[in-house]
């Protein structure tokens, strides 16, 4: 299976970029030669003082890689925490795929990072052997000094100089897991004391000399432009300096974001749209649509066996529809972008998850040689994947280009970053399963109908890959049947497409884990044994071009349903359900929620999670990735967007009814370490929240939902 | 133009703005104090929760008038260094992911735990009915509440 994961190594410039990094040699760069610094390659530098600063290859968005990358870097050289400073890469040379998506930070880093942080412990060790004429084997590190027999100790930034001169190691050794001090341990976030002090500069808080704000008027309908319109209205608006045309619509250049917002509604009234190919598009013709391609041609993902012929046979076959909405990504900080143009070269503030392709696509604007363009990656107020996408830099810099310059910052307001999401698109899902008289589950398929997300990510075009991408969670259903069909069939929609964290797989678990609950309870069977019986006693089991390793799922489901006291006696009106995943097949979680419905009012108490991501480099982190994630996918249970002559017909949080913490259940996390290499986090806990709440549902009230949103008639 | 005088974080300042400006504005772009976070703009995320007098307000609902001759309190004023309870507990707890909705949290936790040394977990849920966060960091929110019940002066 081609999954997003392996598309974002093959789109993330040569994905090389880290290797390359890595054994650079020890070199001041033009300016800083008076600093005195130690920097074997491009992650770290020792100062003189013995700080060390730590360059972090991946953008923060919450997921904690300032945190965790860094982990990897103090481990090896072993630091004391309390003297790093973490900043972020820049594209460039030394950073060519600082793409962040698709629960790869860690995993893609891990290796890299504690040879960095390896190699600068060997050079500073022989530094000191050197200057004490011993062995370097009689030298060993300790929180940021190097210690040697009869007391001896030297601190690093005393032996920076000396051990820059020395040659970087290739294949430095790594520490024994058994020796870890650092990984492993709950280690509070790096930006903690500044996020809590108000300090630490997200996108939206850069300011620069002389900096303006900007709001761009767009069109409501993705893709429309402005026809006619008049400025004098935005311009007699106090603190409006000036409106441009951009490719996306009318840039409105204000000394506040304030003025901005306000000039912008000025123009507003003045302006006529052409709204383009999509202003009749609306979700009922989507749905209808989707519905009829649920029958007919589709693109393979996943055969195994004739699943038709199977059906045919079989002595019962079940069948249902399930549907998904659009989604959006609903980050509390809105797109923005701050740029600074000169005469040969430009500089760009951005919260970007593609800060190489906001660099390409800038560059690409200005026409100037991506190594002009300074990209300096800000802290994100969520990412979600949303910030993949470079069309809110591209567009700043379009808005700064026909400013004359900058610096300005581009603000999107709420309802702009809802009508310009890159959304995640509404599926329809028909699934039928064969069941024999003696009752085995003899046949399964599985159609998806709807928008492809990678065609839109590849300007329109079709990948081979699309079927199975799109199919993620579906093809790679990890029960043991013989016959099954998984397909896509894809429906034309003309919104802008993007990566939602989750992805496919969110829909597609939803589906599959709440039909096999159908299945078991057509059976009489109880869902958590069929499980296990389906999963079977198989070790590693291929989808495509992905294995997953059978045991550790069924380990992950085992606990969760233990943990949550599967099959114990409820309070009336309670049920619980679950589901399971081996989300790329890399990570592997299985939740059980426990839900009660009364009055037609549901309430979620309680979601036990069980999770194994291989090594848990950061135990504290990785259980807020958990309850992040769980709480992401059950607000989905409620969101949705929907679309109106080619509009989203929701413009803010008022009406995407996300989560509050009053509404919140309890959340239980036990991470179970099933591999000494750590995989990824962010995501795998998303997919699981919806099956395991409507299959709960169905153990509470017997009544079988396949249909998100939950709606008032929903219970009835 | 009118010129406005009120006092943010203990300090007297004169701003010169439109009667109707969101104070939200008046303190990020006029003053340079953006730990106040823009999440909506309409009054349903409070990520730009701010004390006005004591009680928390959201910034982006409250004009500069109204605000003029009262006492601002952002973030940035809550304590020198990080040492106010609620401060200490979100850092004890962990709570923060992106960190973007939390100043406003923060606010609003600081500002209930002054009026209420003890709440209720009821409290806690009318308290931040207005919240908004993303990455999803409600479960330590509430414990950080209650891990700084009765330390807020």
């Amino acid at each position: 299976m081609t999954s997003r994961r392996d598309f974002l190594k093959v789109t993330g410039a040569t994905g090389t970029g880290l290797m390359l990094g890595l054994y650079l040699e020890a070199k001041a760069l033009p300016g800083e030669a008076a600093i005195a610094e130690f920097r074997p390659n491009a992650f770290l530098a020792v100062r003189p003082d013995g700080t060390v600063r730590i360059t972090v290859p991946k953008t923060e968005m919450g997921q904690g890689v300032r945190t965790a990358l860094p982990m990897a870097v103090a481990e090896e050289m072993d630091l004391d925490w309390s003297k790093i400073e973490v900043v972020n890469a820049q594209p460039g040379p030394d950073f060519k795929s600082m793409q962040t998506g698709g629960s790869t930070s860690v995993s893609s880093t891990w290796t890299p990072l504690r040879k960095a942080g390896a190699s600068a412990r060997e050079m500073l060790k022989a530094a000191a052997a050197a200057r004490w004429q011993i062995g370097v084997d009689q030298c060993r590190t300790e929180l940021g000094f190097v210690l040697g027999p009869g007391g001896k100790r030297l601190g690093y930034g005393d032996l920076a100089e000396a051990a820059a001169k020395l040659p970087v190691p290739k294949n430095p050794p790594l520490k024994n897991r058994a020796d870890f001090r650092l990984l492993g341990q709950r280690t509070p976030r790096y930006d903690g004391p500044a996020i809590v002090t108000g300090k630490a500069i997200f996108g939206l808080d850069v300011r620069r000399p002389g900096q303006r704000f900007a709001a761009v008027l767009r069109c409501q309908v993705p893709g429309g432009r402005p026809k006619t319109w008049d400025d004098a209205r935005a311009k007699a608006v106090r603190g409006v300096k000036a409106v441009v045309q951009v490719p996306t619509g009318l840039a409105v250049i204000a000394d506040s974001t304030w003025a901005a917002f306000r000039g912008r509604e000025a123009l507003a009234t003045t302006t006529t749209w052409d709204e383009g190919k999509g202003r009749t598009f609306n979700s009922a013709a989507l749905e209808a649509k989707s519905r009829a391609a649920l029958t007919g041609p589709a693109d393979e993902a996943r055969k195994e066996g004739d699943a038709e012929k199977a059906l045919a046979a079989a002595a019962r076959i079940l069948e249902a529809e399930y549907s998904f909405p659009y989604q959006a990504h609903a980050t509390v900080e809105p797109m923005n972008t701050t740029v600074q143009i000169g005469q040969d070269g430009a500089e760009l503030w951005t919260g970007s998850q593609s800060p190489n392709t906001a660099q390409s696509t800038a560059a690409t604007a200005l026409g100037f040689k991506p190594e002009r363009l300074k990209v300096n990656v800000a802290l994100i107020g969520g990412g979600f994947g949303r910030r993949l996408g470079t069309d809110f830099s591209t567009e700043a810099v379009q808005v700064a280009k026909a400013a004359g310059g900058g610096p300005v910052q581009v603000v999107w307001d709420r309802e702009d970053d809802f009508r310009h999401d890159l959304f995640h698109p509404a599926t329809l899902h028909r699934l039928r399963a064969g069941l024999s008289a003696s009752g085995a589950l003899m046949a399964w398929t599985h159609r998806i109908a709807g928008p492809a997300i990678l065609r839109s990510w590849l300007n329109g075009q079709k990948s081979p890959a699309q079927a199975s991408a799109e199919a993620n969670g579906a093809l790679d259903i990890p029960y043991a049947i013989p016959a099954i069909t998984v397909d896509f069939a894809e429906v034309e929609a003309p919104t802008p497409l993007g990566w939602w964290r989750g992805i496919e797989i969110v829909p597609n678990v939803f589906a599959r884990e709440c039909f096999l609950d159908e299945v078991a309870h057509a059976l009489g069977r109880d869902p958590l044994q069929l499980r296990l019986e389906l999963l079977g006693d198989r070790g590693l089991v291929k989808f495509g071009r992905d294995e997953a390793d059978i045991r550790r799922l069924k380990k992950v489901l085992q606990v969760a349903a233990e943990k949550a006291g599967w099959g114990r006696k409820l309070p009336a009106g309670h049920g619980l359900g679950l589901a399971c995943h081996a989300y790329d097949g890399r990570s592997y979680a299985a939740e059980v929620a426990e839900v009660s419905v009364a009055k037609g009012q549901l309430r979620i108490h309680k979601i036990t999670c069980a999770v194994d991501c291989g090594f848990a480099v950061n135990p504290a982190g990785l259980e807020a990735q958990v309850e992040g994630g769980i709480i992401f996918g059950l607000s989905a249970l409620f969101t949705q967007i929907t679309w109106d002559k080619g509009r989203t017909v929701q413009t803010g949080f008022q009406d995407f009814p996300l989560l509050r913490l009053g509404d919140t259940p309890s959340i239980e996390t036990h991470i179970i370490p099933g591999s000494d290499t750590p995989s990824g986090i962010g995501e795998p806990p998303v997919p699981l929240p919806i099956p395991a709440v409507l299959n709960a549902v169905f153990a509470a009230t017997g009544k079988r939902i396949r249909r998100v949103p939950l709606g008032p008639d929903s219970f009835k | 133009m009118p010129d406005f005088q009120l006092t943010v974080n203990g300090r007297l300042r004169t701003v010169d703005a439109d009667a109707d400006t969101p104070l939200l504005w008046i303190l990020r772009d006029s003053l340079g104090l953006t730990g106040t976070k823009f999440g909506c703009g309409q009054g349903v995320c409070g990520s730009c929760t701010v004390h006005l007098d004591g009680k928390a307000v959201k910034s982006c609902q409250t004009s500069v008038k109204e605000a003029a001759g009262h006492a601002v309190l952002t973030v940035e004023g809550l304590s020198k260094d990080g040492s106010h309870p609620v401060q200490k507990a979100w850092i004890a707890e962990d709570v923060a992911q992106c960190g973007y909705c939390q100043p406003g949290m923060i606010m609003t936790a600081a500002a209930l735990l002054k009026h209420k040394a003890h709440p209720t977990d009821g409290d806690i849920d009318e308290a931040f009915a207005d919240h908004v966060c993303r990455c999803g960091t409600y479960p330590r929110v509430r414990q950080a509440v209650k891990r700084a019940a009765g330390g807020v002066k």
